[in-house]
């Protein structure tokens, strides 16, 4: 059977900079403060006809460079292309930081050294290696919403629908009737190339 | 000393308030780092560090542990160790200052490089609970090298200076490709142990920083932004090739130093723990030392 590839779509032509996508991901998953698994960036900010913003968070790449460098091996790409890891094993070294285009690793200090504790992004609302569902795997990694069928949490509440998620055909047709309602030229968002490879 | 420790810790507080106030990499420095990753000017730090850490750090920090312990095994097996009377006179060449500085390196290093590699080969041990305690002792055993390294650099500087002796040492390797028992040109260090102190005294320090840029992660140093040129991003992809890259340097030698003090030179390890050389070790292995201490009536 051939999976679908699921993929984060962010049309910076509808995009109002509202940020209710990273306050629904802080909500949906119970977010320690000063974790931001989503976060909305302004690109060219005061330039007139250039300014525009978009939602970024861990992009799920083809050949993640998280995976790549990663010391203990904790990440692991799924079927449909969702990359997510193993917060048991990870030891907060910090790599996948370094080799993320994005930034979206992020480490929430823990213990009394202050020393990284283990990693978190952005799921894709599709939890962890844990029993799916289950109250650890809800503590550790966030709801799973991908296993009962719904949309990531992002998608679902982003107001203008700038934010899209889903397999990449799909995103594609959406974003296709869009283009062409628009009379504009196409263009790839800003993260596209570098996470899917133009694949 | 105290002067370093409190810029030492001074360093530790204004980092670690820095990282509270603005971000510089999930806040608004976020934008920039994202714009130039890969960019063709730039130079290319995340592809670089994602290709040689998925690639090749692992495997050379692999063929460091089996390459240098493998090459001594048959040093020893063929040509053998240096065996030395240990009933003759002794000259005391390590004072207790020195033996203690030594001695916080030593051990510091002892739990340093064994969690490096449990690190390194992470994937190994399964990750979890025993390479992030290691990742922990890592990071805290910096901290008495961190104290003791300037002293160390300053007691034996003036021995550790390269010669016209080192030259010829090189030329030889020592004498350690033969079993004669022939005087070999060297002062108090030898051309070896020089290159040892150098390698553990810059290379350390070089190790010092780079992963304490790794450790506190997160902070705003305007200076070394302007200096270098580069995001706080690029700074720790650097620090992480760097850290690796001397990691490399630091573990071959400090195999070297152990076999050359436990194995290669039979009882050498004792002039560290006591204080005091053999005469005859020092005849044949530093004769350039020994001629001088016997000028001065020291034998």
């Amino acid at each position: 059977m051939e999976y679908a590839r699921m993929k984060f779509y962010c049309d910076e032509h509808r995009c109002i900079e509202c940020d209710g996508c990273s306050v629904a991901c802080a909500e949906a998953h119970e977010l320690p403060v000063g974790i931001a698994r989503r976060k909305v960036i302004t690109i060219n900010e005061g330039i007139p006809g250039k300014e525009f913003s978009t939602s970024i968070a861990c992009m799920h790449c083809t050949d993640a460079p998280c995976e790549q460098v990663c010391p203990v091996d904790c990440f692991y790409i799924r079927e449909d292309g969702i990359v997510l890891h193993d917060k048991e094993k990870c030891i907060g070294c910090g790599y996948c930081l370094y080799a993320c285009p994005f930034g979206a690793p992020q480490f929430p200090r823990e213990g009394i050294f202050g020393a990284k504790g283990a990693m978190d992004k952005c799921t894709m609302c599709a939890g962890g290696p844990l029993e799916t569902n289950s109250e650890k795997e809800r503590h550790l990694y966030g709801q799973n919403r991908i296993a009962e069928g719904k949309v990531p949490v992002c998608a679902a509440m982003c107001s203008t629908k700038a934010l899209l998620v889903g397999d990449s055909e799909s995103v594609s047709a959406i974003i296709r009737a869009r283009v062409s309602s628009r009379a504009k030229g196409a263009s790839n968002p800003l993260v596209w190339d570098k996470a899917y490879k133009n694949q | 000393m105290k002067k370093y420790l409190y810029m030492f810790i001074a360093t530790l507080a204004l980092a670690s308030t820095a990282l509270a106030v603005d971000s510089q990499i999930w806040g608004e420095m976020r934008i920039q780092n994202i714009l130039g990753y890969g960019q063709e000017e730039s130079l290319k730090l995340g592809p670089l560090f994602t290709m040689l850490q998925h690639q090749y750090f692992a495997w050379i920090f692999l063929g460091v542990l089996i390459g240098v312990p493998g090459a001594f095994f048959l040093h020893y097996k063929i040509i053998g160790p240096k065996v030395f009377p240990h009933s003759e006179k002794k000259y005391y060449a390590f004072n207790l200052y020195n033996r203690i500085i030594h001695q916080i390196a030593a051990i510091s290093f002892i739990v340093i490089v064994p969690t490096g590699f449990v690190i390194v080969f992470g994937d190994f041990f399964g990750g979890g609970m025993f390479v992030r305690f290691c990742k922990n002792l890592h990071g805290l055993f910096t901290i008495p090298f961190t104290i003791v390294v300037i002293p160390m650099a300053l007691m034996w500087l003036k021995e550790a200076l390269f010669n016209l002796d080192d030259v010829k040492w090189f030329m030889i390797l020592g004498g350690y490709l033969s079993k004669e028992k022939k005087p070999i040109l060297a002062g108090k260090f030898n051309a070896g142990q020089k290159m040892w102190y150098w390698v553990a005294i810059l290379g350390g320090i070089t190790m010092i920083l780079s992963g304490a840029f790794m450790f506190f992660l997160d902070f705003k140093m305007e200076m070394l932004h302007n200096v270098t040129g580069m995001s706080q991003i690029d700074m720790l992809r650097a620090a992480a090739i760097i850290h690796n890259v001397m990691g490399f340097a630091v573990v071959a030698l400090f195999i070297t130093h152990i076999y050359m003090s436990m194995f290669a030179i039979k009882g050498a390890v004792q002039s560290i723990i006591t204080g005091y050389v053999e005469e005859e070790e020092v005849k044949i292995l530093h004769s350039t030392w020994y001629k001088k201490l016997k000028d001065q009536g020291k034998f």
